[in-house]
């Protein structure tokens, strides 16, 4: 046992002086290959803090959304739907809400803007937990609204203690802000105008009537897929969103099939293939008359593949370390700088991402089979071709 | 400082001991820091239960520019193509996300 493993330490030792001595060719390839493996970690990593954040996050999203469709778009829904509701046993209460999108000119920035019935929507009443020191939030008042942090930010730019939103015919309504939230919830709240629905809309000129969609709560929960198979059949033009559903999309909306995912893939793909392609086409003149000094000296097929297979290992092993590592940090630490620009395009106000990956073994497994064993594979494979010719044959080819 | 004895790098295998070993108190430093990180999201899970049920949010505030990539959960399912008819995605965003799963009728399995 001692002999084996002293055996294969001298090849080890044999395998980095061989790499050792190619050092130049050896290094480009290391820092190639943990670039691609980076880029490829650092996607993952991304999406799936993203996801599992949400996953987390949204536990609480209503348990069914209603929204009212005309011509593939949606509209407002009409409040009387919810008397139609009514009759189907099993939900314990219908909220409406009324919400959207606001675009300051000035700014460029998309505000969502967030009307909420007083009194009925779940836990609302402690909502002041989740503002800024001194920070309220008064349900029943009309022209008052907490609000994110970046549009405090932009309000601070502006020097304006008052809110002011336009309305659709530009005449001005302004609120006074109560509150603020705090910054651990930023990744939910950061663009948010949260007022009365009534204020809401005013500012929209939504009539009394309409609401932006309806939130249906559900007394037990294993009946929500059942009673909103009841919402579609009584309301049809409707469509019904459930908890789950909106939690599968999270899990499908950061995912490999996204065009920015795609190019990531190909680029490291090419890359690797290009790798593969120097590698399984053969070994060099000076490596193949290495391997045929080798086998006269006495060295047996096993052993120059043992070589070949710890100097691929130690490349491909070492670049996936590094790689990995590297991808963490950037995700972890730098917030995932380099791919900021795209996940928030234009966006003119953004939270500041806090991205927190869980350690999962799955996700590297993946990278280190889409990376390291086609990597082996095409070290070993021409070196096993090279080294079964006799050596006498090899050397003469010189 | 004591010097390491000279033959603690007589071979090259003991270096490569060493920057495996670097490496990996590297990657156990960051993924007490990730744990840590975790922790201290898992505490604020009570406030993230109150905005979202309070105010029903469904969608994380991740990119505020489309409609589609700031609520993907409940906006128009090919709300980047409907602006105008022949209308061409064209939101840096839409190119991270993927479109949400079609099937958005009621009554699916739990």
């Amino acid at each position: 046992m001692n002999s084996r493993l002293t055996q294969h330490l001298n090849i080890l030792d044999y395998a980095l002086s061989s790499l050792w001595r190619r050092r130049a060719k050896n290094l480009s390839i290391l820092i190639v290959f943990s670039w691609v493996i980076f880029l490829v970690a650092s996607f993952q990593l991304v999406t799936q803090a993203l996801t599992e954040t949400a996953t987390s996050v949204l536990r609480s999203t209503p348990e069914i959304t209603v929204q009212k469709m005309s011509a593939g778009r949606q509209i407002e829904i009409p409040i009387d739907f919810s008397r139609k509701l009514a009759a189907i046993f099993g939900i314990q209460e219908i909220v409406p809400r009324v919400w959207g999108y606001y675009f300051d000119e000035v700014t460029g920035a998309n505000y969502t803007v967030m009307g909420i019935a007083p009194g009925r929507m779940p836990l609302l009443d402690r909502l002041n937990l989740s503002l800024e020191e001194g920070g309220r939030y008064d349900q029943g008042s009309r022209g008052k609204v907490v609000i994110g942090r970046s549009i405090r930010r932009i309000m601070e730019e502006k020097g304006s203690t008052l809110l002011s939103l336009f309305r659709p015919d530009l005449s001005q309504t302004s609120f006074e802000v109560t509150g603020v939230f705090k910054p651990e919830v930023d990744i939910l709240t950061n663009d948010l105008i949260v007022m009365n629905i009534d204020d809401a809309r005013d500012l929209f000129a939504i009539p009394s009537s309409m609401a932006t969609d309806l939130c249906v709560y559900v007394a037990n929960p294993s009946e929500v897929a059942t009673i909103a198979r009841k919402i579609s059949e009584a309301l049809p033009g409707t469509r019904v969103l459930t908890r789950s559903q909106i939690n599968r999309t999270y899990q499908v909306v950061f995912g490999w099939r996204s065009g920015f995912a795609s190019v990531c893939l190909l680029t490291a793909l090419t890359a690797f293939v290009i790798l593969a392609w120097d590698k399984a086409s053969g070994l060099s003149p000076e490596e193949k008359r290495e391997i045929s000094i080798l086998k006269i000296l006495g060295w047996e097929t096993a052993d120059v593949l043992a070589v070949r297979f710890w100097e691929g290992i130690l490349v491909s092993g070492i670049a996936f370390i590094v790689g990995c590592t590297l991808a963490y940090a950037h995700v972890v630490f730098f917030n995932a700088s380099l791919f900021k620009p795209v996940l928030i395009g234009w966006s003119v106000i953004y939270p500041e991402f806090r991205l927190v990956p869980s350690f999962r073994l799955d996700q590297f497994l993946l990278v280190f089979s889409l990376s390291v064993l086609p990597y082996l594979a095409a070290t070993v494979i021409p070196a096993w071709r090279s080294a079964s010719v006799p050596a006498d044959s090899a050397l003469s080819g010189m | 400082m004591k010097r390491l004895p000279a033959r603690f790098f007589g071979r090259p295998v003991h270096l490569l001991v060493l920057v495996l070993v670097v490496l990996c108190c590297i990657n156990v430093a960051f993924y007490a820091l990730g744990r840590k990180r975790l922790t201290a999201q898992e505490k604020n899970m009570e406030l993230f239960d109150i905005v979202t049920s309070g105010l029903g949010l469904t969608d994380l505030c991740v990119a505020t520019e489309a409609r589609y990539t700031r609520h993907p959960a409940v906006s128009d399912p090919i709300a980047p193509f409907m602006d105008h008819p022949g209308a061409l995605e064209h939101f840096p965003t839409g190119s991270f996300w993927a479109p949400p799963p079609l099937d958005t009728t009621a009554g699916e399995q739990q």
